[in-house]
C-alpha cells in the first residue's frame, strides 16, 4: 500500500475515535537519595550479575584477566576504546586469543561462523541505571554488538559516576542518544528464560555470566 | 477433527486438563512476580499514570507519528513498508526475502508476524523459517500455537519438551530443563550465525528518532537483529510514541508488568542498519507497518485497546483465563485484552463471544500499566453483539419479560408470587437441586436459591410504619 | 429515631431470595441510628440487562428506579456494591447525553453502598458479631473495585474473629448471568474459590453482595460443607455486638 493511503486512512478512523481523556499527570516523580553505588551493587546480584571493585583505572586490566581466566577463557573480543587502558594486551599475556569483531560485507557467514568459540567479550557501558542493575552500550566504531551477545562471558566497564537512578530519568537526560547510534542496549543480567515449566535458566542465547567492573 | 467454533466450546474441552491447569498455575506466578515489583517501587503508580497519557497521545496523533517515524527510519538508512492487510504484510516480507537473496530466516517473538500467519507463506516461497524465542522453537517444533502472549508453551511438561526434542532434533532423551536449554542453545547457535535475514517484531517504535524497541531475555532478538545480513521488523502501526522520553517512561511499566522484571534482560534500542563503520549489524533494516483491521478498532469504541503494550498482565490476574488457558480464545490474542483485539481485528464473526467470557470483575483493568478501560469495552462489545441480534432466544426473550416486571410494580409483585409458588415443589429447605431450562447450567454444580414464599416487599408491608 | 432519614434500595435479589438480608439491613440501619424509608415502588438498578448489553431493557429499568428514587429525599443505601456501583457509575453512561442525564447524576450523588454508608458518612460505632464464629470475608469485585470497598468492612468487623482467605479480592466467578451462559467456566472459578475458603479454616462466609454469597452458598451446600454464609447486615443487625 501507499504510504499516503495507509496514513489517510488512520488519519480518518481517528476522526471517529473514540477515545477517554487522558488523566492528569504532573512530571516525572523524582526519586529519593539513595546511595546509587550499593542500589546498583544489590539490584545488579539479584538478577546474577557480578559487580567487583570499585577499581582505579589502573586496576582494571588485573581485574579483567582474573575473572576471563577464572572461566577458563581462550578467546575473547574487546571494544577497542574501552574505559580502562590495557585490558586487550594484559588478556593476551594471560594467554587469551583475540578475534576479530569487523564483519566483512561478503563472506558474512563464513565470518561469523568463527564466533562460535568466543569465550568472553569486554564492553564499555556509558551508563548503569541502579534501581534495575543494568548497563547501559551504545555501539559504533570499534564497540560490536556482539561482543555482549555471542560469547558465555561479558564483562562491562562502568564508572561508578555513570550510575543513574532508573531508565526514565536517564532517557530524559538523553534525549538525542538513540539518533546518535545504531544500537543502544541496557543489558540488566544475564540471558534468562523461563519458557520450560517456569524454570529459570540463564544462558539461553546470550551470555550465562555477566560481570561488571565498577572503576572509580 | 475440526475445532469449536464458540468459546464456551473451546474452553469446556480445555477446563480441568493438564494444559489448562499449567497454564493458570504460571498466570498466577507471573502475577505475584508482578505485585512484588509494584509494591518494591514506590515510583510505578505515577509512571502508570504517565504511560496512559503518552499512549493515549500516541491513538489521539497516530498518523502524524507514524509519518515522523517513517521519514526518521529513511533519514537513518531504513526502509518502510506499509501493509494494509495480512497478505500484504506476507508479501512484503516474501519479496524482500527473495529480492535478497535470504533462504535461511531466523525469527524472534512477534505477536505481529503470528497474527500474519508468516511462516507457512515464507515457507511456500521455499524459505527456511526457524523461531528462535524458546518457547516459540518448542512450539514450532510441536506444530503447535502459543498458549499464552509471554510464555508461549506454558502448558507443556518439560517431558514433553524432552521428547519433541529427541524425535525432531536427534537428541538423547532428558528432560532436565538445564540440559533442554543447553540442547537449544547450541542448536540456535547455527542458525543465529549462519541465517540470511532475522524477523522480528517491534515492542515500540519512536516518531522522533525511527528507532525500534526490543524487550526480549534470551538474547535471540538481539542476535537476529545483529548477526544477518537483513532484517525484517514487523510492527503493528499502534506501537508507537513519539519520544525517546516517552519510550522510557513506558518500559519501567512494561516489564514490571509482564514478569515483575525491573526491566527484560535485553532492552534494546535500534535506529537504522549498520551506519559506515560499525562493525557489526545488518546491511539492510525493513520496517514493515501493518494495520490489518487496526485502522477499523481506531475508529469505533474499542479504540483505546489499541494502547495495549502486551505485557500480559491482564491474563495473568483473569480469573477466566487462568481456568481454561490461551488456546480458548481461538487467536492468538488471548484473555481480557484478545477477547477485545480479536473481534476488532476479525469481526463480530465468529468472535462476538468472547466479550461474554468475563465475569467483569475489573481486575484487568486494575493491573493494566497503561489502566485500559477493559470492561466497559466488554460492555460495550456485548452492546453491539445484542443489537445485532447475536444473543441466545432465551436471554433475549428472558430479558424483556424481566425488564417488563421490573417496570411495574403490581407485575414485580406477581411474578415474584409466582416464581416462589413455582419453585416450591422442586425445592427443599430453601434450596433447589435441579433447575430447567437455561438455569440447567448453574445447578449442574451448584444448588440454587429459591424465591422466598415472603418477599422483602411483602415483610415491609405488612410490618406497618 | 432521631438520626439521618435513608432510603432503603433493598435490590431484586434480596427483594426475591434473600428477605433475610433485607430484614437484617433494615436492623442494622436502625442499630446506627437512622430511620428507615422503603419506597415500594422500587424493583430491580437493571444492572442483569447492562450487563450482557441489552440497553434498551437496561434503560426501562433504570428510568423506573431513577424516577422511584428521585420521589424521595436523603441518602439512598444499598445493601450491595454491584449495584451502588451501577447507580453511581454506570447511570451516567446509558444517560448521557439525554434528557435523564441531569436526573441520573442527582440520584447517583445520593447512593451509598451499606458499609460505606455506616464507616464513611456516619462512623458508627456498629459492629459486626458473631457468637463463636471465625469469619472468612469476600470482597465483592464490583464493591471493591468500583467503589473501593475494602476497609469498610474491615472496620466493620474488627471485632470479630477473622480467618486468613488466600487471594480473598478474587472473583467468586458468579459474573451475572455469566454464570448460566458459561456455566463450566464459572463453577471451576467457583471451585478454586471454594478451595481456598474451605483451606481458611472459617466457619463462616461473610461478604457484602448477595449475589456472590448465593453462588458461594449454592456451591459450599453441593459439597455438604457445613460453613455458614452471611450478608454483612444479618451479622451488624442480628449481631450480638
Amino acid at each position: 500500500m501507499e504510504r499516503d493511503t495507509f496514513l489517510s486512512r488512520v488519519g480518518r478512523a481517528s476522526l471517529t475515535s473514540h477515545l477517554p481523556d487522558p488523566p492528569a499527570v504532573s512530571g516525572l516523580p523524582e526519586p529519593d537519595e539513595i546511595d546509587l553505588l550499593a542500589l546498583f551493587r544489590s539490584r545488579a546480584q539479584a538478577v546474577s550479575a557480578v559487580v567487583h571493585g570499585p577499581v582505579t583505572r589502573h586496576g582494571v586490566p588485573r581485574a579483567v584477566a582474573a575473572v576471563a581466566t577464572g572461566h577458563d577463557a581462550a578467546t575473547f573480543m574487546a571494544w577497542d576504546s574501552l574505559p580502562a587502558p590495557g585490558v586487550a594486551s594484559a588478556l593476551q599475556t594471560a594467554g587469551l586469543d583475540r578475534v576479530d569483531h569487523v564483519i566483512p560485507a561478503e563472506g558474512r557467514v563464513d565470518h561469523n561462523l568463527t564466533y562460535r568459540d568466543l569465550d568472553v567479550g569486554i564492553t564499555g557501558a556509558v551508563a548503569g541505571l541502579a534501581e534495575s542493575g543494568s548497563v547501559v552500550l551504545t555501539h559504533g566504531e570499534g564497540r560490536p554488538r556482539l561482543a555482549s551477545l555471542v560469547p558465555e562471558v561479558h564483562i562491562a566497564l562502568l564508572e561508578v559516576s555513570n550510575l543513574e537512578r532508573t531508565l526514565a530519568h536517564w532517557a530524559r537526560k538523553t534525549p538525542t542518544l538513540p539518533a546518535e547510534t545504531t544500537n543502544l542496549v541496557f543489558v540488566t543480567g544475564p540471558s534468562r528464560t523461563g519458557d520450560i515449566e517456569q524454570q529459570l535458566n540463564l544462558g539461553v542465547h546470550g551470555p550465562r555470566h555477566v560481570h561488571i567492573v565498577m572503576i572509580r | 477433527m475440526s475445532e469449536p467454533v464458540t468459546f464456551l466450546g473451546r474452553a469446556e474441552a480445555l477446563i480441568g486438563t493438564r494444559e489448562a491447569d499449567a497454564v493458570g498455575t504460571g498466570a498466577r506466578t507471573f502475577l505475584a512476580m508482578r505485585d512484588g515489583a509494584a509494591e518494591g517501587f514506590p515510583m510505578f503508580e505515577p509512571l502508570r499514570d504517565q504511560a496512559r497519557v503518552i499512549r493515549l497521545h500516541s491513538l489521539r496523533h497516530l498518523d502524524r507519528l507514524l509519518a515522523r517515524f517513517a521519514d526518521q527510519v529513511e533519514a537513518s538508512g531504513g526502509q518502510v513498508h506499509w501493509a494494509g492487510d495480512a497478505e500484504e504484510a506476507r508479501q512484503i516480507a516474501g519479496e524482500i526475502l527473495q529480492g535478497t537473496g535470504s533462504k535461511l530466516v531466523a525469527k524472534s517473538k512477534s505477536m505481529v508476524s503470528e497474527e500474519i500467519e508468516i511462516n507457512a507463506h515464507l515457507e511456500e516461497l521455499g524459505l527456511d523459517v526457524v523461531e528462535t524465542d524458546l518457547g516459540e522453537f518448542i512450539a514450532q517444533l510441536a506444530g503447535d500455537t502459543p498458549s499464552h502472549i509471554i510464555a508461549p508453551v506454558l502448558h507443556m511438561t518439560r517431558q514433553d519438551v524432552g521428547r519433541l526434542f529427541e524425535e525432531k532434533l536427534g537428541v538423547a532423551y532428558t528432560d532436565d530443563p538445564f540440559e533442554l536449554n543447553r540442547i537449544a542453545r547450541i542448536h540456535l547457535r547455527e542458525v543465529f550465525l549462519r541465517a540470511d535475514a532475522g524477523i522480528s517484531g517491534v515492542n515500540m517504535a519512536v516518531a522522533e528518532s525511527g528507532s525500534l524497541v526490543l524487550v526480549t531475555n534470551e538474547g535471540n532478538g538481539r542476535l537476529i537483529t545483529t548477526a544477518p545480513r537483513v532484517h525484517i521488523a514487523l510492527m503493528g502501526m499502534e506501537r508507537i510514541v513519539s519520544t525517546w522520553e516517552d519510550a522510557g517512561v513506558v518500559l519501567e511499566t512494561l516489564a514490571r508488568s509482564a514478569t515483575g522484571q525491573h526491566l527484560s534482560v535485553y532492552t534494546s534500542v535500534i535506529t537504522g542498519p549498520r551506519r559506515e563503520h560499525d562493525p557489526d549489524g545488518p546491511e539492510e533494516l525493513h520496517v514493515i507497518v501493518v494495520d490489518n483491521g487496526r485502522s477499523r478498532i481506531l475508529a469505533g469504541e474499542t479504540a483505546e485497546i489499541l494502547a495495549c503494550i502486551r505485557c500480559g498482565a491482564c491474563l495473568n490476574v483473569c480469573p477466566v483465563f487462568r481456568t481454561v488457558g490461551g488456546h480458548a480464545y481461538g487467536t492468538v490474542y488471548s484473555g481480557p485484552m484478545g477477547s477485545i483485539v480479536t473481534p476488532g481485528l476479525h469481526g463480530m464473526d465468529p468472535w462476538w463471544d468472547l466479550a461474554h467470557a468475563s465475569t467483569l470483575c475489573g481486575a484487568c483493568e486494575e493491573v493494566c500499566p497503561v489502566r485500559i478501560q477493559i470492561p466497559r469495552m466488554l460492555i460495550e462489545l456485548r452492546r453491539q453483539a445484542a443489537a445485532e441480534g447475536r444473543l441466545p432466544g432465551w436471554l433475549e426473550w428472558g430479558m424483556r419479560r424481566y425488564a417488563r416486571a421490573a417496570t411495574d410494580p403490581a407485575r414485580w409483585a406477581r411474578s415474584k408470587r409466582w416464581a416462589a409458588r413455582l419453585t416450591a415443589p422442586i425445592s427443599s429447605q430453601g434450596w433447589i437441586r435441579r433447575m430447567p431450562g437455561p438455569g440447567r447450567g448453574w445447578t449442574t454444580s451448584r444448588d440454587f436459591p429459591r424465591p422466598a414464599k415472603e418477599s422483602f416487599a411483602d415483610w415491609w408491608r405488612q410490618r406497618g410504619t | 429515631m432521631d438520626g439521618p432519614k435513608v432510603q432503603l434500595f433493598v435490590t431484586c435479589l434480596v427483594d426475591a431470595l434473600a428477605p433475610e438480608v433485607g430484614r437484617a439491613t433494615v436492623r442494622t440501619l436502625e442499630k446506627a441510628g437512622c430511620a428507615v424509608d422503603f419506597p415500594d415502588a422500587q424493583t430491580c438498578c437493571g444492572q442483569p440487562a447492562y450487563n450482557v448489553g441489552l440497553f434498551d431493557d437496561a434503560r426501562r429499568m433504570a428510568e423506573h428506579t431513577l424516577d422511584v428514587l428521585d420521589d424521595t429525599e436523603g441518602r439512598v443505601v444499598v445493601p450491595s456494591g454491584s449495584c451502588a456501583a451501577m447507580m453511581v457509575h454506570h447511570y451516567a453512561d446509558l444517560f448521557a447525553g439525554t434528557g435523564r442525564e441531569d436526573q441520573a447524576g442527582r440520584v447517583a450523588a445520593r447512593v451509598r453502598e451499606l458499609t460505606q454508608y455506616l464507616v464513611d458518612d456516619l462512623d458508627s460505632t456498629v459492629r459486626a458479631g458473631c457468637a463463636g464464629c471465625t469469619v472468612a470475608y469476600h470482597y465483592s469485585c464490583h464493591g471493591l473495585r468500583e467503589l473501593g470497598l475494602e476497609s469498610q468492612p474491615d472496620r466493620l468487623l474488627e471485632e470479630t474473629p477473622r480467618a486468613e482467605l488466600a487471594d480473598a479480592d478474587e472473583c467468586c466467578g458468579f459474573g451475572g448471568l455469566f454464570s448460566i451462559e458459561m456455566p463450566a467456566v464459572s463453577s471451576a472459578i467457583l471451585d478454586e474459590k471454594l478451595d481456598r475458603v474451605e483451606a481458611s479454616g472459617a466457619d463462616t462466609l461473610v461478604g457484602g453482595d448477595i449475589s456472590c454469597l448465593l453462588h458461594m452458598e449454592g456451591g459450599l451446600r453441593r459439597r455438604g460443607s457445613d460453613i455458614e454464609v452471611k450478608h454483612i447486615a444479618e451479622l451488624i443487625g442480628d449481631g450480638d455486638v
